[in-house]
């Protein structure tokens, strides 16, 4: 072995020391590998600020997490009212309460995954202005919390399901992929407009329209069967078109979801994800100057 | 082996907007604006240096000098425009106390929540727990919302959780100015004893708390690093920095200078020129002024600016009633003070020349001075005073008494 050469000795860092080192930002994909790794050593932090999320919601609420309950069957209501009462919609073969919520539910999970995290750097640069954290953690722990939402609803999606006899099949699996994509394009997109939201505060202020139109462009209340032809190729470019549809049909149809549509969904929000993580890591070094 | 090195480091701000009230109005300009070429502002330009291990460095400058700027390189949260910042080991950041408290949350729950964010893990935080609390002295309402706290309970619940960090590296702000007199040197026994086992770097404007703390200093000016070594000749860098620095005085630009402050210098008690004083020292300040026309009526007037800026404390010739008529040609004022009522610290001074309500000479921080602690002054400001002491038999003496010299503090 050689010795070591004063210079040498002089760059060595402390042995079991992490070294690091801040450098101008740059769109090197390895930046996702070392990313990853240090939001691996901030784990901590996303578990305790995805618990403080839920936590605060419902403090000093009388009804607390009945909160999570009211609202999708609030709009369960409104759209059975609607589509069942005021005008018939088809369903598809299941009661149309069962129908809207099975599709309610996967949405409701997208769209407060969506509305919340593009203002979430804004609405947290206090934090961001006066400690370094991995920023990616403040719109993963709204997907979390949109998450644990999503779980409480399943709880009375199940419980509509055994009531009105709706059989589960074993396609009800395909659950979990259909999950893991939607989280994968819903955070890729959250990540992606939140860091664009420090420098152009419209994009917070459209969310709630945008969102809107979304729902309406997606078959939520109504299947993807009674979308004229001609108007297919819209539903295609849609991702959450193929994602939503595949949600309702492997769990009250019991059958397998539409591969095509299903796969292109996938392959968006997995080219996506990656995408948006470097756009946001290359943004993220001068967020707390524009913010 | 060094804990911190900075290599050629920059930092470039694009300044689209100098004010937020003059925010265009209609759609067209605030996208021509939007567009529009930026102002460049370097805030730092090619720094470079290293801290040794166990070295505690201060860092010194006036505002605007970059200071800012290299605490939120150093912590991460900004990146720099150019060079790089090797950091070996944990580094933590005291720079604002109670980062990520949430009002609706209790104490535990925030203790968590803030250590998290610092970059503790949780199982840390457990086992620190009571160590924090029992800093903090806020054990009784650990299980109540933050929110109910009074703002003292809150500051001390925050710097509890930053003071228990452990830190490899420890980055501080002028965060030691928390509660109460008690808690203020438990925080400062902190450091003292989180200095013995780690890296320091302190970022101050005040001196005073630099040269306590640090063994080196470095003084940065407009974005650049003006002096780097050991404490004694920083300051005599720094007032040098604020003797010549070339900002301009406000207001005095349509007015000829018919009368200039040439120098300023401050003596003490036995006519020696001086720097630092101690409260309650005699003081005299000596002003040479030049006079290119004979100016009647004028009157002079020293400011005194702390380290946060404000305005502590005036001489003036103005309220005695009598005004100097300088004649052409130069001269000298004196003012002379028996005991000063300044507290510690660093301060900047303005002297100025008037006549009739217009500066005919405003020399903006033209110098610095620095006050020590004489005998340990409590309050805002030392007031001269005298006592006696008078018991009851001698009530009867008290006429005589009252023409005694009385004992000086």
């Amino acid at each position: 072995m050689r010795a070591l050469s004063a210079e040498e000795v002089l760059s060595t860092p402390f042995p079991g020391r992490p070294t690091k080192n801040i450098r101008p930002p740059s769109f090197d994909p390895w930046r996702i590998w070392s990313a990853g790794r240090e939001l691996l050593r901030y784990r901590d932090l996303l578990v305790t600020l995805s618990l403080h999320r839920i936590n605060v919601r419902y403090k000093q609420s009388i009804l607390g997490w009945a909160w999570a309950l009211i609202q999708p069957l609030a709009l369960m209501l409104i759209y059975t009212i609607i589509f069942s009462v005021v005008t018939r919609m088809p369903a598809e073969g299941v009661p149309y309460a069962v129908f809207v919520y099975a599709a309610l539910l996967p949405w409701t999970y997208f769209s407060t995954i969506m509305t919340n995290s593009a203002t979430c750097l804004v609405n947290h640069s206090g934090l961001i202005t006066k400690v370094y954290f991995p920023r990616e953690i403040l719109p993963l722990t709204y997907v979390v919390a949109a998450f644990v939402d999503f779980l409480v609803g399943a709880l009375v999606l199940a419980g509509m399901m055994v009531y009105y006899r709706v059989p589960v099949t074993p396609y009800a699996l395909y659950l979990i992929p259909i999950m893991v994509v939607l989280s994968a394009f819903g955070l890729a997109l959250a990540l992606f407009l939140s860091v664009l939201q420090v420098r152009v505060r419209d994009i917070g202020l459209a969310m709630p329209l945008v969102m809107q139109i979304w729902m309406f462009a997606t078959p939520v209340v109504y299947p993807l069967s009674a979308v004229p032809a001609r108007l297919r190729l819209y539903y295609d470019m849609n991702p959450l078109a193929g994602t939503i549809e595949s949600f309702r049909r492997v769990l009250l149809q019991g059958k397998p979801p539409e591969y095509s549509s299903f796969l292109e969904a996938s392959i968006i929000a997995f080219v996506l994800l990656p995408l948006a993580y470097l756009f946001f890591k290359y943004r993220e070094a001068s967020m707390a100057d524009f913010i | 082996m060094h804990a911190l090195r900075l290599d050629h480091v920059s930092k470039r701000y694009l300044i689209r907007q100098a004010h937020v009230d003059a925010a265009p109005v209609g759609l067209l300009a605030r996208l021509r604006q939007r567009f529009a070429r930026p102002h460049v502002f370097w805030a730092l330009r090619d720094v470079s240096f290293e801290v040794g291990q166990g070295e505690a460095l201060g860092i010194i400058g006036p505002n605007g000098a970059g200071k800012s700027t290299l605490l939120k390189l150093l912590a991460g949260i900004t990146a720099p425009t150019s060079g790089e910042i090797a950091i070996s080991g944990k580094l933590s950041a005291l720079l604002e106390v109670g980062s990520g408290f949430h009002p609706e949350l209790t104490g535990i729950e925030n203790i968590y929540l803030s250590g998290t964010i610092l970059g503790m893990q949780r199982q840390e935080i457990t086992d620190k727990l009571d160590d924090i609390i029992d800093f903090a002295g806020v054990r009784q309402f650990i299980d109540v919302p933050v929110k109910r706290y009074s703002s003292g309970m809150v500051v001390r619940l925050g710097f509890s959780v930053a003071a228990h960090l452990d830190p490899d590296i420890l980055l501080l702000d002028e965060v030691l100015a928390v509660g109460d007199a008690a808690f203020q040197k438990k925080c400062i026994d902190r450091v003292m004893e989180l200095k013995r086992r780690s890296t320091v770097v302190f970022i101050s404007h005040d001196l005073a708390a630099v040269q306590q703390l640090c063994d080196r200093v470095i003084v940065m000016n407009q974005g650049q690093v003006i002096y780097d070594g050991a404490t004694a000749g920083a300051m005599s860098a720094y007032s040098a920095l604020a003797r010549f620095r070339a900002s301009p005085p406000p207001r005095t630009e349509s007015v000829a200078k018919t009368a200039e402050i040439v120098s300023l210098e401050f003596i003490d008690g036995a006519g020696q020129p001086v720097q630092m004083v101690k409260t309650g020292d005699a003081l005299r300040i000596r002003i040479q002024y030049q006079a290119r026309v004979a100016v009647p009526d004028a009157s002079f007037i020293v400011f005194f600016y702390g380290a946060d800026g404000a305005l502590h404390c005036q001489f003036t010739t103005w309220l005695s009633g009598e005004t100097a008529d300088l004649a052409a040609g130069g001269g000298i004022v004196e003012f002379s003070c028996e005991e000063l009522g300044l507290q510690p610290g660093s301060y900047l001074i303005d002297a100025i020349i008037d006549q009739h309500g217009n500066h005919l000479d405003w020399q903006y921080r033209c110098a610095t001075i620095q006050v020590n602690a004489g005998r340990n002054v409590k309050g805002l400001f030392y007031h001269p005073h005298t006592w006696r002491a008078t018991s009851e038999s001698s009530l009867l003496l008290e006429e005589n008494l009252a023409a005694e010299p009385r004992n000086q503090v």
